[in-house]
């Protein structure tokens, strides 16, 4: 619908004609575009930047209800001439190819009409449909370069259409010869558009001025549409096709109106074209003046007047002549009824939108004038709303920004009137009979709530339309504010009759606008920099998060809540109060039932809660947190930061259109570098005292597989060089750390590269950078221990304490902590401040041996669990073990870490 | 020594009688201003019928003036009510003097049958308990503990749970029994109140919640005023998830008497593991010396933290209205606590390090460790030219390690061979179990 169509035909332009003329008050003063486009009509090749003209053939054919055969065969033609022409622009030549047949068609049918109605000479416009044919083929075919680049099929239609119109335009030889001798007589058609304009323009002034009344054309002032059209129709089959008299100057003025209209819609007319369009003109003239009829002439400066500010526009003009009578009382049941009138019409597909929009804010006008009241003033702006909203024809494209820009303005006049009003409900289940405009307590159906919804998404849209390098996100991004500006007054708005499930609803937008923003704030408030009662995002978080826990009921919003406010936390550093709630709220179980967004939501949250995790040397809950999502190597898709490249067509097209249009846009996005290198930190961190201690294990167990794949790839390199990227910066360290040198190890993990690829993405950075030295150090000092341990007989706290740079209380703690653990077989001498080792490592026998009676253990255990399982107790245990708290921080295990682990250990059985 | 003191925190759970208590034992303890503490009492006393107690309050607050008018006034009316009430329940008390009856109640446990015989004979009617209840409060506000406790005894074997005042009863014979300091029977209160409150489940979990944190804090009365209680209290508060969530979520003060009942628990000591890692979980929320002494011990190794958290540990302790009838036994346990930590990570001890980190002097500790070595609590031996302790264990060889993890499985096995041939005997149909036997084997 949306696809402007310049070839206007005779007939549709008379239409469009007439109706455009009665805009000439709307657009004076809205669109000062339509100005200039007056002043430099005469040029026919201006190229001002006009909205687009919406008129499509498919509304102009749902109007013909009563037609004559000639009527039926000349519009079987002209469809087809305009179908070629529209092809002639793109240069489709296959379907050029099929519509030249179709014309071909229709004319053998129209010959008996044309025989009786022009006396057997073919109808001009006919052959000016030839012969631009044949000079565009021509032209075509002389252009080899351009032949070269044609698809096949297009070059193979070209051949064959240039020999079809040869042979063809033989029989029509001499007309067109004679056609080319004149064409430039003036099509006399256009002359009926002039008429019906006039009539039309008659009533035109419309509503604002009423200083006109209604003429013979629209006299009937009749409210539906359908009778309006088929006064029109009624005066188009008047026409005397026949008969001409004289050309007008206006008539060639339409010509050029409209030939700057049409090239508007060229993308880039070449001078060949212009000339071309001019013949064109010319030819349409000589026909206008051979058919007009004589009788209908009209006075020019009435038309002139008229013409100079039309716009295009189908639908709706035939009936907004008939906006209000000139003396009619303007009343709140009138404005009511025309707005009815007008809202019926959306959604149907003869609609224009645009139309529509301007006709509401018409109204708005009229009713504003008349001091209607605000409850009808906000009727029609609910209205405008959602007319702005359906402007868009596909639900999976954004707005145009103009649009976008407009709806915004809309939205937060209505809601400030909604916010200045008192007494007035909206509402949903408000039916249209109990609505209430005069008094107060007003009501009036509608919900602020959805079109703020809708607006949100609108707005997620237009971002992710936009590259989001580049500078025009960043100003739609500016509308942010906006946005929320105008969630703030729908909250206050809904605040007033504070309806719990509403309000939930607005606060869960305000949360998700607020969640993933970062306020320094409170970090200085935390650090008691910041005087007290300010108010930080963490307490704006904490009243809405609880106000939905407390009221909401659809689990849904709650969830999201939940989740939300984890992340906040999660971001602002608050470690134990985010992991305090995504424990207790038991999500971790649930989660797989929710729908994708959310899910994507709490893989977010996990994210965020690894990193805040990571912050806090919580090193082992940061590595719980991330390794979920690390695991499929689908990091980007889990957060929806992306799609995958396609590989053997997973996915088709629906689904891939789902996956977009579930895709965060890129101001919400986390750093994907940044969660890799915290999770493979981590790891480290983990996994390589583990691999020290049990070296000799047979069945080791693995507890990062992605920290090791990135090691063993990195083994299988003959040479390796020093490391570029992040994850070689890692695995250097890892390899370190192996042999216990912390130094390396830290030296890889911090140094410029990695502070300007990672580090520096904290907010405190420095602190992060001092928390990891530390830890390098002690995990060092354990691997090393652990490796080493077997060529000492006893190491000196002192030589350990200096080997790294650690205090010697953090060396006997870490010590102690071994021995007593069972993990470093040694004891200590306090006199001499020594750690004595005891040579008890097992023989090859004896570990084997120790294995072994490890897994008739296991099995023992399993068949305990299993017969308490009989006794139907089991998942009682389990669920006395399973609290979140108890689980927590039992070592080694985790959120999630427990169901595997029962998967071992069945395994082992 | 006030920043430590829980009373504040303590307070909101409590009932105002069982405030009093508390608040006494600050006053003997001169830790706030007498002045505050008489006001507080004043403020609390006021909400209740005990007009005597108040009027000595009073005096006490204001020994040169006379107890102003209003409490004669006040005296009277509840005197008055008093008088009132105890003739609405009349009948019923009537029916507690009668031998006859109190015989029988004594003999008949079914709440059914004894219902049926007070009606029968002695013309009954069970309406009448409202009047009962009503009387049991005001009686309870007047500071009659006893006087409640048997009347609300009476009402609970009468009335079956499901009347609407149970809950309400069960808390007053609790803290009636309590206040009467009738250690026995408030514990017996305190399981059956225990189980009415998990069984049923209230309206909300925030309710149970609260039912819940209100349990531990008056069952903080009971525990440490009876022997087994320190036993009792890790039960259930470190073993009962659901109280454990509790005190997790309303109230982690409760913490510090946790620790103290299982470091004064010398058979508990497996309950330390879960103790120290709810402790570390909550060390955001809640701290103070005791939780910090753990902590220090068991997570950090850092014994000369945990040297100085033990010389805070006493004054808390000592300060601590309920914990300090255990002072000594708290010492002594936390010496010994970092003593065996000690021991476990050393082989060689010098005594002077060790007197220190203990808070005692060398001979002393010397005296300590010849007690302990002596009583066989420990394997070590003392080398007196160079004043260090030896410890005499050796570490566990391989084929040791083998023989302890294969010892037990032989006994497991017998017992679940045990239990799966009666299980067996009961339905012997089921072929599954046999197969498992096999496996066994």
């Amino acid at each position: 619908m949306t696809c402007p169509n310049n070839e206007v035909t005779l007939i549709s332009f008379a239409i469009v004609l007439c109706v455009s003329a009665c805009r000439v008050s709307v657009f004076c003063g809205i669109l000062p575009k339509f100005v200039i486009f007056v002043v430099t009509r005469e040029e026919p090749i201006s190229r001002q930047p006009v909205a687009t003209f919406t008129f499509s053939d498919d509304e102009e054919d749902t109007k013909r209800v009563v037609r004559s055969a000639k009527e039926k065969r000349y519009e079987d033609l002209t469809n087809n001439i305009k179908h070629i022409r529209n092809h002639k622009k793109i240069k489709d030549m296959s379907s050029m190819l099929s519509s030249f047949e179709d014309l071909q068609r229709a004319y053998q049918k129209a010959i008996p009409v044309i025989q009786k109605e022009e006396n057997g000479a073919t109808p001009r416009f006919y052959l000016r449909c030839l012969v631009e044919l044949e000079d565009f083929i021509n032209e075509m075919w002389e252009d080899r370069e351009g032949r070269k680049n044609m698809s096949k099929n297009n070059s193979k239609s070209l051949t064959s259409l240039r020999q079809k119109l040869r042979k063809y335009n033989k029989d029509f030889e001499s007309e067109l010869a004679k056609f080319r001798e004149n064409p430039d007589l003036a099509d006399e058609d256009e002359e009926q558009p002039k008429e019906q304009e006039e009539d039309s323009e008659d009533d035109a002034p419309g509503p604002q001025t009423f200083k006109r009344g209604p003429s013979e054309g629209s006299g009937t002032e009749s409210k539906s549409t359908k009778p309006g059209v088929d006064d029109d129709e009624g005066s188009d089959d008047s026409m005397d096709w026949g008969s001409s008299s004289d050309s007008s100057s206006e008539s060639s003025d339409d010509e050029e109106q409209y030939q700057s209209i049409k090239d508007r819609f060229l993308k880039k007319p070449s001078d060949r074209d212009r000339e071309e369009e001019k013949r064109e003109k010319k030819k349409e003239r000589k026909e206008k003046e051979t058919r007009r009829p004589g009788g209908k002439k009209k006075d020019e400066e009435d038309g002139e007047g008229a013409w100079e500010i039309v716009k295009g526009g189908v639908a709706i003009p035939s009936e907004k002549p008939k906006m209000f009578a000139k003396d009619a009382e303007i009343d709140m049941n009138l404005v009511l009824k025309k707005l009815g009138e007008i809202v019926a019409a959306r959604g149907k597909k003869r609609t224009d939108r645009r139309e529509q929009i301007e006709l509401l804010h018409e109204l708005a006008a009229v009713a504003d004038a008349h001091h209607l009241g605000p409850a009808i003033n906000i009727k029609i702006k609910l209205a405008i709303i959602s007319s702005i909203f359906d402007y868009n024809p596909k639900v999976s494209d954004a707005m145009k920004p103009e649009y976008w820009a407009k709806l915004l303005e809309r939205i937060s006049e209505t809601l400030d009137q909604l916010i200045s009003t008192e007494d007035i409900t909206i509402g949903e289940n408000i039916t249209e009979e109990h609505e209430e405009f005069d008094k107060p307590p007003y009501k009036v159906r509608g919900c602020a709530l959805t079109i703020v919804e809708r607006l949100d998404e609108e707005f997620t849209k237009l971002l992710k339309e936009c590259d989001p390098h580049s500078n025009e996100y960043v100003q739609r991004l500016t509308d942010e504010k906006r946005v929320c500006a105008i969630i703030d007054k729908v909250q206050k708005f809904l605040e007033r009759t504070s309806v719990p499930s509403d309000l939930c609803r607005i606060y869960l937008r305000k949360v998700e606008h607020l969640y993933y923003k970062f306020d320094p704030n409170v970090i200085k408030q935390k650090k008691g920099e910041l005087e007290a009662g300010t108010q930080t995002s963490i307490q704006i978080m904490d009243k809405l998060c609880k106000y939905i826990y407390d009221k909401d009921v659809t689990d849904r919003l709650r969830t999201r809540a939940i989740l939300a406010h984890v992340y906040h936390h999660a971001l602002h550093d608050n470690w134990f109060q985010a992991r305090d709630i995504i424990l207790m709220s038991h999500l971790q179980e649930a989660i797989q039932h929710s729908d994708p967004s959310t899910q994507i939501l709490y893989n977010r949250t996990m994210a965020h809660l690894g990193l805040c995790a990571f912050r806090h040397a919580n090193i082992k809950d940061a590595h719980n947190c991330l390794v979920d999502l690390m695991m499929t190597g689908k990091t980007k898709e889990l957060l929806a930061q992306g799609l995958m490249p396609q590989r053997q067509h997973e996915r088709s097209k629906e689904q891939e259109k789902v996956e977009k249009q579930r895709q965060m846009p890129f101001h919400m996005h986390i750093n994907l570098e940044l969660i890799e290198c915290a999770y493979l930190v981590s790891a480290m961190l983990i996994e390589i005292p583990y691999m020290a201690a049990h070296e000799f294990d047979a069945r080791r167990r693995m507890i990062s597989k992605t920290f090791y794949q990135q090691l063993r790839s990195s083994e299988r390199q003959s040479l390796v060089g020093p490391p570029e990227s992040m994850r070689e910066h890692v695995v250097a360290a890892s390899k370190a750390m192996r042999n216990g040198n912390w130094l390396a190890c830290a030296d890889f993990i911090i140094n410029d590269k990695m502070n300007a690829k990672v580090w520096d993405l904290f907010y405190e950075a420095d602190k992060v950078r001092e928390m990891l030295k530390k830890l390098i150090k002690e995990e060092s000092l354990r691997t090393y221990l652990f490796t080493y341990s077997h060529v000492y007989a006893s190491i000196s706290m002192e030589t350990l304490s200096e080997m790294f740079q650690l205090d010697r209380f953090v060396i006997h703690s870490i010590v102690s902590k071994m021995i007593i653990n069972e993990e470093l077989m040694a004891s200590l001498d306090d006199p001499s401040q020594t750690v004595v080792m005891h040579r008890s490592e097992p023989s090859r026998l004896q570990s084997l041996a120790l294995q072994l009676a490890d897994k008739v253990n296991n099995l023992v255990d399993s068949n305990e669990r299993i017969f308490e399982m009989k006794q139907g107790n089991f998942f009682q245990r389990g669920g006395i073990q399973g609290p979140y708290r108890q689980n927590f921080n039992r070592p080694g295990q985790d959120w999630g870490r427990a169901r595997r682990e029962r998967g071992d250990q069945q395994r082992a059985y | 020594m006030a920043k430590w003191d829980l009373t504040n925190m303590l307070g909101p759970y409590l009932d105002r009688h069982l405030v009093f208590p508390l608040l006494e034992f600050l006053s003997a303890k001169q830790i706030y201003d007498q002045k505050d503490i008489l006001e507080a009492k004043l403020a609390l006393l006021n909400k209740t019928n005990m007009v005597d107690y108040s009027i000595d309050v009073t005096k006490l607050l204001h020994p040169n003036e006379d107890a102003p008018e209003s409490f004669k006034v006040r005296r009277q009316e509840v005197l008055n009510q008093l008088h009132q009430l105890t003739d609405e329940a009349s009948p019923t008390l009537n029916l507690l003097k009668n031998d006859d009856v109190m015989k029988n109640i004594s003999q008949q446990r079914d709440t059914k049958g004894l219902l049926t015989y007070l009606t029968k004979e002695h013309n009954f009617n069970i309406e009448n308990m409202e009047s009962m209840y009503k009387l049991a409060k005001f009686m309870y506000e007047c500071g009659n503990y006893s006087a409640t406790t048997s009347y609300l005894y009476f009402y609970l074997i009468v009335t079956p749970p499901t009347d609407k005042n149970y809950l309400n009863v069960l808390w007053g014979k609790l803290a009636a029994e309590i206040l009467g300091q009738n250690w026995e029977s408030a514990l017996d209160d305190l399981n059956k109140l225990k189980e009415y409150i998990d069984a049923n489940t209230f309206s909300n979990s925030l309710q149970s919640l609260q039912q819940r944190s209100w349990l531990i804090h008056w069952s903080l009365f009971i525990f440490f005023n009876l022997d087994k209680g320190r036993d009792l209290i890790i039960d259930m508060f470190l073993y009962r998830p659901n109280y454990l969530n509790a005190i997790q979520t309303m109230c982690p003060h409760i913490l510090r008497y946790l620790a103290t009942a299982v470091i004064v628990n010398r058979s508990r000591r497996s309950a330390l593991r879960d103790l120290v890692k709810v402790i570390q979980q909550e060390s955001y929320t809640y701290k103070d010396p005791i939780t910090e002494f753990l902590e220090h011990l068991y997570v950090n190794f850092d014994f000369e933290g945990a040297r100085q958290k033990l010389h805070e540990c006493q004054e808390v302790v000592y300060n601590d209205f309920f914990l300090i009838a255990c002072l000594d036994d708290f010492v002594e346990n936390a010496r010994l606590m970092i003593f065996e930590t000690f021991c476990r990570i050393h082989q060689c001890i010098s005594i002077g390090m060790l007197a220190e980190k203990l808070n005692m002097k060398p001979d002393e500790a010397e005296c300590w460790i010849v007690n302990l070595i002596r009583n066989a609590r420990l394997d070590a031996k003392i080398d007196s030219k160079l004043a260090h302790v030896v410890m005499g264990t050796q570490p566990l060889s391989p084929y040791q390690q083998l023989l302890e993890k294969v010892d037990s499985l032989s006994v497991k096995s017998e017992a679940l061979i045990a239990l799966i041939e009666r299980k067996v005997k009961q339905k012997s149909g089921d072929n599954r179990w046999g197969q498992q036997q096999e496996f066994n084997n």
